[in-house]
């Protein structure tokens, strides 16, 4: 029973962290490497919020604020004089997480920190005692996919971005300005990516390269999605799935490459990926 | 008053490759004009420059009197200039509505836009929630005339708008346009290839063969459509 | 000109002597540097030559690779383990070479098969190359005890050298590397992989197998990167995870990005440069560093995708040009072009050859034969399916259903260059050339099905079939044979194209309008000349054409293709005296009002 619950719990935080790279990748066609830099922008800001006091929802906003804000300054300066040249992309971007981390440890210092959990403890689910903290993680997963459905279906601004996903040049053509529509993509992608890093920190701790390793998990599952949000969901489910099974019955760091073998192969198979025709 | 649009010595293309060269004409407020050629002619490239997708490499471009300068094509389509393009020209995915309203800058002009497309094609209001993608090739024709008018453009660029349509359907479109146009004096450009639908329509026409403007004139009289045939040796 | 074409001519002279100077460097550098640096260099220089694997992959062949850590790592770990666990004696060193060159080569073929698979997009092989190292390092961790897991092994014996020594095995190592690749690039086959960047279809079109190029190069890649790999570790007596993993690989491709990727030495001193100073400025200022470093590296791609090394290159590179231009003019010999037998077999024959997307068809049941020696036109409206059709007779995997066989071959699902095996030569519509390439070097490209290319050299002369010799003289191309293409007008390029599909000397030339964006005298040389490929040379020639005066003057047959489906199919009376025709490109008998 906990290993199922592991699984749901493992698939919701992959998501957590995967989405705003799926709303890049879906726009604007390139894979932001700068995605694990963001991860843990969104973890030190965490930090600093709980040093100095804030509670609990003005951390997570301070987290998607300062990814929103730097995500601003790095599409307009380093992501669309690029649009041209998508796998020179992945490098710039992977400079600029390089550059992220290298800034947050000259000043926060290269030690790994603890941010204390907001909710510890486990609670009792099917006769199974479970981290409360990781239940809640499942909660966040189903809102931040509710918050982008309505986002994207209901909103003026998310039928533009549908449109610009479709076709950007008929989209120009009917006067929706692309490259605003681009602009907020990418911060609010950088946004969800700080919100990520907030909300897993107290999973483990905060480091200066703490994003690395989701960053190519949520690449992989990226690349085997394509752009729904729906097919995101059930390759976490799978494919997080198989990790944590992997890692239980087999070898725990096999398990952390299992995400990115699998993915691999998947897409040899089928270039696809989970999406539907 | 200015021209709807005026073209003067325009050269453009793709890269370093020149398609249109000296192109000169201008179209009236109010006036439909048809610009014919066989394909490879050099007709895409020429909406495609007006819109601004592709840079000017010469010559000058007015829309309603104010020069095109470099602006991004979105800028341009918000000054009224509603552009339909001959492929991929709709959201297969999107539904109805959602092409529609794509055309509104703003939204609540959305129910006046429904009701002067619903007299023209009553259809269309009725299948706001289906998807574009599912309607039938005449039906899609329809609707993207309907967007076009959705925002009362004041200039229309139609490529090839009746290519593939059954003759009935081409009638209809015709007859849309020609209504439109003495209803709210839109000015109308049609790329065509169809010389019975474009010379019935247009009040002028020119001719535009490996990319340079070989006549131009007022459209009406008869014997043109064969004359213009053998310009162009089918 | 007796030295010519000699290994040792001319201008290769500076090479030589800047290879001397580099061995006569290192052979002295010992005894005039500090043991600290001595020590780093010998790092850098095999840090270097795996770079330099980095150049060669990304720079010149346009493939984004993570992975060369993964086979430096390979080689570490191969002597780390076999001196670690069975200590070290010369049996087990060359043992252990074997080991790290011979698992190297396997697994690079096994990700060299998954990543260039036919049809594999540059974003997948990306992919494959990043997780590969991901793979290896893993694989490390789990090892427990026998591989050190995250700590690594360290202090193992091995082979009895002096730091200097070390110094000059590594240093030499490396100059014979560049030595070597240099001459390498600058040969016929060394402009394959500039072709293979540019426009990997093109090269798919011309008979090359493009995955199987990029197969080999993955492996060969591999070797070096091992070799390196193992003498780090010998040297170093030390061997980490981190040496196999994702972080270094996307190191390499940094240093190749700042040094100048294309280059060859722009990499190898960036990378001696940027770990040199690296290990320098470490000890104050780490993280301040490694930030101007990763700032400088996003400058650098997004303002000056070509790295630093031009800046400082162009004007020796211009004069070296100038200078093989002077010396080594390539000669056009001109060989008389195949005339093709007469044979009972169809050139072309397709029998219910569908083609759709989902629910859109584009062609539908399309049957017929084309016999050598028939000039046909393929004509029809926008959309009608033309170039969709040549397509499918080009390509094995493009059609949904029916069969194709060319010259009595059934191409089954067969992928472009084993068509052009079977004796297609296919035209794209938009000029489809090598923009980096001069015209003398797409034409040799195209031979290259014919001629296998030099390896250390450039050839002198470039052998062409008569009708492309004529292609080229007829529209100025004989003039301007070093000229890149990038900087020929349109026309050129469309000539171009054309003398590069004849110099595959097909037996099916499929052209999509070829005469587009040409002027009327050289509309009438191309008429000519696929007449006469067709009457004379009995080629099978099928042309989409728009221009319908040049349709009525050259072809022997006419199909017209209507939304999919062949309506007419006769000769150039038939169908333009055809009342469908007509009606097909004018739009409608019926007219506006309902009158008839």
């Amino acid at each position: 029973m906990s290993i199922l619950l592991d699984i749901l719990t493992t698939a919701a935080i992959l998501y957590v962290v995967a989405a705003g790279l799926m709303i890049i990748f879906g726009v604007m066609k390139i894979i932001n490497f700068a995605h694990g830099g963001f991860l843990t922008v969104g973890g030190y800001s965490t930090l600093i919020g709980t040093m100095i006091g804030l509670n609990v929802w003005s951390v997570l906003l301070m987290a998607f604020g300062t990814g929103f804000f730097f995500g601003l300054l790095i599409e307009r300066f380093v992501v669309r004089p690029l649009y041209s040249r998508p796998l020179d992309a992945i490098l710039a971007t992977w400079g600029l997480g390089i550059i992220l981390g290298q800034v947050i440890t000259i000043v926060f210092g290269r030690e790994v920190q603890v941010v204390p959990s907001p909710i510890s403890g486990a609670s009792e689910l099917f006769g199974v005692s479970y981290s409360q903290y990781r239940l809640i993680l499942v909660i966040a997963a189903l809102i931040i996919a509710g918050g982008l459905t309505l986002l994207l279906g209901k909103t003026r601004l998310g039928l533009e971005t549908r449109a610009v996903i479709m076709n950007e040049t008929l989209a120009r053509a009917l006067g929706i300005n692309s490259s605003l529509v681009r602009l907020i993509t990418f911060s609010l992608g950088a946004a969800l990516a700080s919100l990520a890093g907030a909300l897993i920190t107290p999973l483990s701790s905060v480091d200066p390269n703490m994003g690395v390793p989701w960053l190519i998990n949520a690449f992989m599952l990226v690349m085997v999605s394509g752009v729904s949000f729906m097919s995101l969901a059930i390759a976490c489910l799978v494919l997080g799935g198989a990790q944590v099974l992997v890692s239980t019955y087999a070898n725990p760091v096999l398990g952390g490459m299992t995400i990115a073998v699998l993915a691999a192969l998947m897409l040899r198979l089928r270039p696809k990926g989970f999406a539907r025709e | 008053m200015s021209p709807a649009l005026q073209l003067t010595d325009v050269r453009s293309g793709y890269d370093q490759a020149v398609v249109i060269r000296d192109v000169k004409f201008e179209i009236q407020p109010g006036e439909i004009f048809a610009i014919l050629g066989k394909n490879g002619m050099g007709k895409s490239t020429l909406l495609k420059t007006i819109m601004g997708f592709l840079p000017l490499k010469a010559g000058e471009v007015h829309i309603f009197g104010a020069p095109l300068g470099d602006q991004p094509p979105y800028l341009v389509a918000r000054k009224g200039i509603a552009y339909t393009p001959q492929d991929q020209a709709l959201f297969q995915d999107l539904t109805v509505g959602e092409n529609l309203r794509l055309a509104l800058r703003d939204e609540g002009l959305m129910q006046s836009g429904l009701d002067r497309i619903g007299e023209f094609f009553p259809f269309i209001p009725q299948r706001l929630q289906q998807r574009a993608g599912t309607l039938s090739g005449g039906e899609q024709k329809m609707l993207l005339i309907a967007r076009a008018l959705m925002g009362k453009p004041r200039l229309m660029l139609i490529d090839e708008i009746s290519e593939g349509v059954q003759p009935s359907l081409i009638d209809k479109l015709a007859k849309v346009l020609l209504e439109e146009r003495d209803r709210s004096g839109t000015s109308i450009l049609i790329i065509e290839q169809n010389l019975k639908f474009a010379l019935a329509v247009a009040d002028r026409y020119a001719v535009l063969k490996l990319g340079e403007i070989v006549v131009q004139g007022d459209a009406g009289s008869s014997g043109l459509e064969l004359a213009i045939a053998s310009q162009l040796s089918v | 000109m007796n030295n010519s074409n000699s290994f040792f001519r001319d201008d290769r002279k500076s090479l030589f002597i800047a290879t001397a100077m580099a061995i006569i460097l290192v052979g002295v550098a010992p005894y005039f540097l500090d043991a600290y640096l001595v020590n780093v260099l010998i790092r850098a220089f095999l840090y270097a030559a795996v770079a330099l694997t980095v150049d060669i992959l990304w720079g010149y062949t346009g493939i984004l690779t993570f992975g060369q850590s993964a086979f430096f790592g390979i080689g570490a770990y191969s002597a780390g383990l076999i001196f670690t666990h069975m200590g070290f004696s010369t049996a087990n060193a060359i043992v252990a070479i074997a080991v790290g060159v011979g698992v190297a080569v396997a697994v690079a073929g096994i990700v060299g098969s998954l990543a260039f698979y036919h049809g594999a997009s540059n974003l997948y092989g990306s992919v494959v190359t990043l997780v590969l190292p991901i793979i290896v390092t893993q694989i490390i961790f789990s090892g427990g005890n026998f591989t050190g897991s995250s700590s690594g092994l360290s202090a193992f014996q091995s082979f009895d050298f002096s730091m200097e020594l070390w110094f000059w095995i590594s240093g030499l190592f490396l100059i014979l590397l560049t030595f070597s690749t240099w001459i390498f690039v600058r040969s016929d086959a060394g402009s394959v992989l500039v072709a293979i960047r540019e426009n990997e279809s093109r090269c798919e079109y011309l008979g090359i197998n493009v995955s199987y190029v990029k197969i080999c190069l993955l492996m060969s890649s591999a070797v070096i990167a091992a070799i390196a790999g193992y003498a780090f570790a010998s040297a170093q007596m030390v061997v980490a995870p981190e040496y196999a993993g994702f972080v270094f690989g996307t190191e390499l491709l940094t240093w190749v990005a700042l040094g100048g990727r294309g280059t060859l030495i722009g990499p190898v001193i960036g990378t001696l440069g940027i770990d040199v100073s690296t290990s320098y400025l470490s000890g104050n200022l780490p993280f301040v560093w490694k930030l101007i470093l990763g700032i400088i590296f996003v400058l650098v791609i997004v303002a000056m995708p070509r790295g630093m090394a031009p800046l400082f290159m162009r004007r020796s590179r211009r004069a070296q040009g100038d200078l093989m231009d002077k010396k080594n003019p390539v000669r056009i010999d001109r060989v008389a072009s195949t005339v093709f037998e007469d044979s009972k077999v169809n050139a072309i024959e397709l029998r219910g050859v569908r083609k759709h997307f989902g629910s859109l068809k584009v062609l539908e049941d399309i049957t017929l034969n084309v016999r050598p020696g028939e000039l046909v036109s393929l004509v029809g409206p926008n959309g009608a399916g033309k170039t969709t059709l040549i397509r499918c007779i080009s390509d094995g995997n493009e059609r949904s259903s029916g069969s194709v066989l060319i010259n009595g071959h059934d191409i089954g699902n067969r992928p472009p260059y084993e068509c052009v095996a079977f004796g297609i030569g296919r035209k794209f519509q938009m000029a489809n050339t090598f923009e980096a390439l001069t015209v003398v070097e797409s034409l040799r490209i195209a031979r290259t099905r014919l001629h296998r290319p030099s390896f250390a050299d450039r050839a002198e002369f470039l052998e062409l079939p008569d009708a492309a010799a004529k292609v080229i003289v007829a529209t100025g191309l004989d003039k301007e044979l070093d000229t890149e293409t990038r900087n020929l007008s349109h026309g050129q390029k469309q000539a171009l194209e054309l003398a590069m599909v004849l110099a595959l000397e097909p037996s099916v030339l499929l052209l999509d309008e070829p005469t587009a964006g040409l002027t009327s005298l050289e509309r009438n040389v191309i008429g000519q000349i696929l007449t006469e490929l067709a009457t004379v040379h009995r080629l099978c020639v099928v042309l989409v054409e728009h221009d319908l005066d040049f349709v009525r003057q050259i072809s022997s047959r006419v199909i017209v293709l209507h939304q999919g489906k062949i309506v007419l199919d006769g000769t150039v009376e038939q169908v333009v005296e055809s009342e469908l025709v007509r009606t097909i490109y004018s739009g409608g008998a019926q007219s506006i009002g309902g009158h008839s």
